[in-house]
């Protein structure tokens, strides 16, 4: 039960705390206080306990695809969050926007990922049997998570600027790809968009299982056997993304910017 | 003998519109049935009821699926039109005895 417990809170801390860590490093690049983001991350907190308490009703609606419908919103939501959020990088004084934005797409991760672990380790309070070695496997995986995501934010902070700047909105587009990607797959899930054949299955090289196969999903959205319109919305969504962040990584905040680092 | 309980066991609705469903249960962190067969190049609906007070999750890599069943409830995860071959799922809360098996053919 521990090594269970381990990798189930690992795979959702990791997916929350790659997305937090890059936002955190990008306000510190931006010089925005970090402060201005503890609002979104107890919401997050507060909207993720309400989900978990109320999955029962929101699994039954639409005629028990509710959590499908639900967590295609919160991945949709993201990918908005994240699309302002990289046309506002390019606009004069748009700090309230960026922060906006931001708080956005943390508090929709938090509920994500904060909601499948609140109903996890809650399954186990009334076995006290269980619950130790639960809490003792959630507390590694949750340290292995938090790790990465400490990782990721003084990689990118250490960076000069300008490059912190493009590797963060980089990896931003990438995590955004991937949750269209999710979002496809829930609603193909859900019998809202038809299955097909998949365009390839690369499992026999990278499992979605292993390691690196949930690193991967994580931080570019890996699918060992994407449908063709899941490939195709995920290479749409990442050139929206890539042509919106090209237009304002040139404009004239950034060089500004530029100037004075 | 095992296949013909198995078989008894599943509600296989079936009309000349409606999707087939399958119906698995949920009992003490073990699936119900654990083993069963679905045509090949169908549409199937499965309806998880977990008996079980704890949430389960239902998962299969090789199907693409993943959905929390919450305690005491239901779920519906749609699957296929698939290939025939063996398509494993788990119950990732409780993997070591929540373990099954579609069997498309």
């Amino acid at each position: 039960m521990l090594i269970n417990s381990v990798i189930i809170i690992l795979r959702e801390v990791l997916e929350a705390a790659l997305i937090v860590s890059v936002l955190m490093a990008l306000c510190q690049i931006l010089q925005i206080s970090r402060r201005r983001l503890i609002p979104a991350l107890m919401l997050g907190g507060l909207l993720a306990v309400l989900y978990a308490v109320n999955i029962n009703t929101i699994s039954m609606l639409f005629e028990g695809v509710g959590q499908e419908i639900v967590n295609t919103g919160l991945y949709l939501f993201i990918f908005g969050c994240l699309l302002v959020l990289i046309v506002a990088i390019g606009k004069r004084s748009a700090n309230k926007t960026i922060v906006l934005a931001i708080s956005g797409c943390i508090a929709a991760a938090l509920v994500r990922e904060g909601t499948e672990s609140i109903i996890y380790l809650h399954g186990f309070w009334s076995d006290p049997g269980l619950m130790r070695s639960v809490i003792v496997g959630s507390f590694i995986g949750a340290g292995i998570g938090f790790s990465i995501g400490v990782f990721f934010y003084y990689l990118i902070v250490s960076l000069v600027p300008t490059n912190g700047l493009r590797f963060s909105i980089g990896v931003l587009i990438l995590i955004g790809g991937g949750m269209i990607s999710q979002a496809i797959q829930l609603l193909i899930q859900a019998d809202i968009i038809p299955s097909q054949a998949p365009l390839w299955n690369s499992s026999a090289w990278i499992n979605e299982s292993s390691l690196i196969g949930q690193l991967l999903y994580a931080l570019v959205g890996y699918e060992a056997s994407p449908t063709p319109i899941q490939a195709a919305c995920y290479a749409l969504s990442i050139i929206i993304a890539t042509t919106l962040a090209i237009k304002s990584l040139r404009s004239s905040r950034l060089n500004a910017q530029l100037l004075k680092a | 003998m095992r296949s013909l309980l198995v078989t008894l066991l599943i509600t296989f609705h079936c009309s000349a519109m409606a999707t087939p469903v399958v119906e698995i249960e949920i009992r003490n962190h073990l699936f119900f049935p654990s083993e069963f067969e679905i045509p090949a190049q169908t549409k199937v609906k499965l309806l998880i009821t977990n008996q079980d007070p704890t949430a389960e999750e239902f998962e299969s890599y090789e199907l693409n699926r993943e959905k929390v069943i919450p305690g005491k409830s239901k779920g519906v995860v749609f699957i296929g039109p698939l290939p025939p071959g063996e398509y494993p799922f788990f119950g990732e809360f409780y993997p070591k005895t929540a373990q099954g098996k579609i069997l498309i053919k």
